[in-house]
């Protein structure tokens, strides 16, 4: 076995109300990939936080490499070897890759001035740690997400940490990009670092890491080594109940074409799509990343602009860029951006559930108790800061929003993304439930069994063109991966 | 159900009613004629003016938009137009003193809510235009209202001076505009809204909300009550001119952000701002009674403003409520 790099023992931290980490005790090896999972809020990122030194004031003893430490700042942290890649990049953008990788050490040479030539060579270095090889000079601005992930790994493993923390690091990277990212993991993990890695995707944990921690309520429930465990188990060990059938069959009552799509086009994004979402339908898009899926979605409701076609809904024009109208109309986008266009985190729960129906009448405690009951919001009270409240319960928060204005198309983008099972279950069962009502849902989702398990249909969009449709009976993990991908039988229109 | 958000929320507001308590106690012990009926009303009648300009100005702040920095031209200017169109009947002149400040204020809002300029860069060029445009139109001057008995200028200059019973109409009309700019920012579909685009411009826009037409209408919420103060401030110097309304800008924005309206936006109510309002009305009267100079008192309101920016923050900070 191993030396372990890092123990910690009963660490709780407590806020305000909650002891959001409650005696947690965790050991990761030196070479190991450790996976700490868990649903939202069940202190995961807390713990993580502690470890990274955002706290003063966490109880319990942390160990780093068989020594007693106190970690009180993130300087301290990193003093220690650990650095953490997150889940938002920290990256400057309009700044050079050099620049951001040795961000706060940049070498100089005399009177201060900056050594380009030894900051190139450190730069490309680091870079080469974890395989990837672009010009240091470069903007962040100027490379892809995947790569900017790339970067921001590169300038935490130039620190020279013993201990790695990934926090969800394959969330906005497309399956091939994963890909490459696990054959990095298990490169670092050979040259001994130890890597804590924070997931929500089983197949993942699986496939990267050597044991498992899973977190519930601020307390540990167990770890195991990956091996002896099977999905279903961590499953229960994360909900500690009977996880059960997800997708419940309903009863498909698909009424006559409400909302006609008619050559839609943003030059650059899509080209010349149409399609029919009919009442009571739960319309799936198919599509890789930059597929033009988002940006589809966007258009088709008036956020972003449309070069030709237009939009009707029950046969009325939707005015093109003219979002406020359609979201009166009864056209509504639930957006894939949470934090920035999703809610407002300064303002309360309440507030954000009434945010997009201000104009319109009714008793509005009473609708604000339906959709904190209907939707299982857990907050200590409908006053507090939506940014309080953890990824899941944000969520539906955010769904709430969008459910109070009744509406009769919902255009739904990763309607669940980085969200425990718990919370995706309520949110399926609150989009099933709509279309159940006989209003329309156009889903957009790189959470495979989501898609699948959601859509009545789905049309299949391949670099901005609209190449198929697939029926309910054609759809399954594998079929929609082919056709994202231009194979597979497709039934054309 | 005990509701931790709403106490602390009125032990926000609470708080500069505190100070303003402490202040009375203070001022107490500086001088025995302080706390007389007398002296309170004047302070009101000392801070009317401010009290008029910080309600506006409290929404262009709490709709995400920082402060109309244009605040003072357009006090001035509102007044020398009605100083000049006294000769056409007081409603009319006060209705032409209005608009002159109204197309102010539609300025800055079309440029700040459609190009979406920096609104204190933007205001604070058109401060700078309109000082120069009413120098070279006036060519410097002072404009002066008629003052014979029964003129319409002799009813201008009353209005600062009349009473309506016991008290000033100045307090009186800042009483008014308070209570109209509560109603607005707590009650109304308006005020809800730009709450939502002072807390977060693009949740705003992805909510479905015009968040244009928002900003345009909170920068002629703070011109049309700068109007009104410059008028009344006309009215007091009786005269109007390119000068007058100096300093009520950073006066203003003080009083808004010591009454608790975040600079960030989306938060604070106009009973702070009246409270931040009657601090600095007390604040003053207790220097003037201590005989500090107008240059002293400055040092001192400054200090308070960069005390309280400073605690604010640090709050926040201890809140963990930097997560925006």
């Amino acid at each position: 076995m191993n030396a372990e790099a890092l123990l910690l023992r009963g660490i709780s931290k407590r806020f305000p109300g909650t002891l959001a980490v409650d005696g947690v005790d965790l050991e990761v090896r030196v070479g190991e990939v450790h996976a700490l999972m868990g649903e939202n809020g069940a202190g995961k990122s807390t713990l993580m936080k502690t470890l990274t030194g955002c706290f003063d004031d966490y109880e319990g003893a942390i160990e780093v490499g068989g020594k007693k430490v106190s970690i009180h700042s993130p300087r301290e942290a990193k003093a220690q070897g650990i650095g953490m890649v997150y889940q938002e990049l920290s990256l400057a953008r309009p700044i050079s890759i050099a620049e951001n990788v040795l961000a706060g050490r940049l070498p100089s040479v005399r009177w201060g001035t900056v050594d380009w030539r030894a900051a190139l060579i450190e730069t490309r270095r680091c870079l080469g740690l974890v395989g990837l090889d672009v010009d240091p000079r470069k903007t962040v601005e100027e490379i892809s997400q995947h790569e900017a992930q790339l970067v921001e790994i590169a300038k935490v493993l130039g620190n020279q940490p013993c201990i790695l923390i990934l926090d969800e690091p394959t969330s906005a990277l497309s399956r091939e990009e994963v890909q490459r990212l696990f054959a990095i993991v298990k490169n670092l993990k050979r040259r001994g670092l130890a890597i804590i890695y924070i997931s929500h995707h089983l197949p993942e944990v699986f496939e990267v890491a050597d044991r498992v921690t899973v977190m519930r309520d601020g307390r540990k429930v167990g770890t195991h080594d990956v091996g002896e465990v099977t999905p279903e188990a961590l499953v229960q060990m994360m909900v500690g109940r009977k996880a059960g059938e997800f997708y419940t069959e309903r009863k498909r009552a698909i009424g006559k074409p409400f909302m006609c799509v008619e050559h839609l086009t943003r030059l650059g994004f899509f080209h010349d799509v149409s399609f029919a979402l009919r009442r009571g339908e739960i319309l799936g898009i198919v599509g890789l990343s930059g597929a033009g899926r988002s940006e589809l979605a966007r258009s088709t409701c008036g956020l972003d602009p449309v070069d030709y076609g237009r939009v009707t809904l029950d046969g009325e024009t939707v005015d093109p860029e003219n979002y406020p109208r359609a979201v009166s109309q009864g056209l509504v986008y639930l957006s894939e951006d949470r934090k920035e266009e999703g809610l407002f985190l300064r303002l309360s729960v309440k507030a954000n559930l009434l945010a997009a129906r201000i104009s319109r009448r009714g008793n509005e405690m009473s609708l604000v108790q339906r959709f904190i009951e209907e939707l299982d919001i857990v907050a200590s009270s409908t006053d507090v800061d939506a940014g309080t409240l953890s990824g899941g319960n944000q969520q539906k928060v955010l769904l709430g929003k969008w459910l109070a204005t009744d509406p009769e198309v919902l255009i739904l983008d990763e309607p669940s993304r980085g969200v425990d099972v718990n919370a995706k279950r309520r949110i399926h069962r609150a989009v099933m439930a709509l279309a159940d009502r006989g209003k329309a849902v156009l889903l957009i989702s790189s959470d495979l069994p989501e898609l699948v398990g959601l859509s009545d249909r789905a049309i299949v969009l391949r670099n901005g063109h609209l190449i198929g449709e697939m029926r309910a009976e054609e759809l399954s993990e594998e079929s929609v991966l082919l056709a994202a991908n231009g194979h597979g039988a497709l039934s054309h229109d | 159900m005990t509701n931790p958000a709403r106490i602390t929320s009125a032990l926000e507001t609470a708080g500069i009613y505190i100070v303003a308590a402490v202040l009375i106690l203070l001022g107490t012990l500086v001088s025995s004629e302080f706390l007389t009926v007398a002296n309170l009303l004047s302070v009101l009648e000392a801070v009317a003016i401010l009290g008029m300009v910080a309600p506006g100005m409290a929404f262009v702040t709490y709709s995400g938009s920082l402060a109309d920095l244009s605040a003072p031209a357009t006090m001035a200017f509102s007044g020398i137009i009605a100083v000049a169109a006294l000769p056409f009947g007081l409603p009319l002149a006060l209705g032409a003193g209005i608009v002159a400040g109204l197309g102010i204020g539609a300025l800055n809002g079309l440029v700040v809510g459609r190009l979406r300029a920096n609104p204190i860069l933007w205001t604070l060029a058109v401060a700078f235009f309109m000082e120069g445009f009413m120098r070279f139109t006036w060519s410097n001057n002072q404009v002066y209202p008629d003052t014979e008995a029964g003129t319409s200028g002799a009813a201008f200059i009353a209005m600062f001076r009349v009473f309506v019973g016991p008290i000033p109409l100045i307090v009186m009309v800042m009483a008014a505009m308070f209570l109209s700019a509560h109603v607005v920012m707590a009650h109304t579909r308006f005020g809800k809204e730009s709450q939502l685009v002072g807390s977060s411009r693009a949740a705003a826009l992805a909510s479905g909300i015009r968040v244009e037409r928002l900003v345009f209408l909170n920068f002629l919420a703070a011109a049309f009550a700068a109007s009104v103060a410059g008028i009344f401030l006309a009215s007091l110097n009786k005269l109007g001119v390119f000068y007058l309304g100096q300093g009520y800008d950073f006066k203003a924005v003080t009083a808004v952000v010591i009454g608790g309206v975040m600079l960030s936006g989306g938060r604070g109510h106009i009973p702070g701002v009246f409270g931040g309002v009657l601090v600095i009305g007390l604040l003053t009267n207790i220097m003037q009674f201590m005989g500090l100079t107008s240059f002293r008192q400055n040092i001192v309101i400054g200090a308070v403003f960069i005390t309280v920016v400073g605690l604010q923050q640090l709050r926040l900070r201890l809140r963990g409520r930097d997560y925006a």
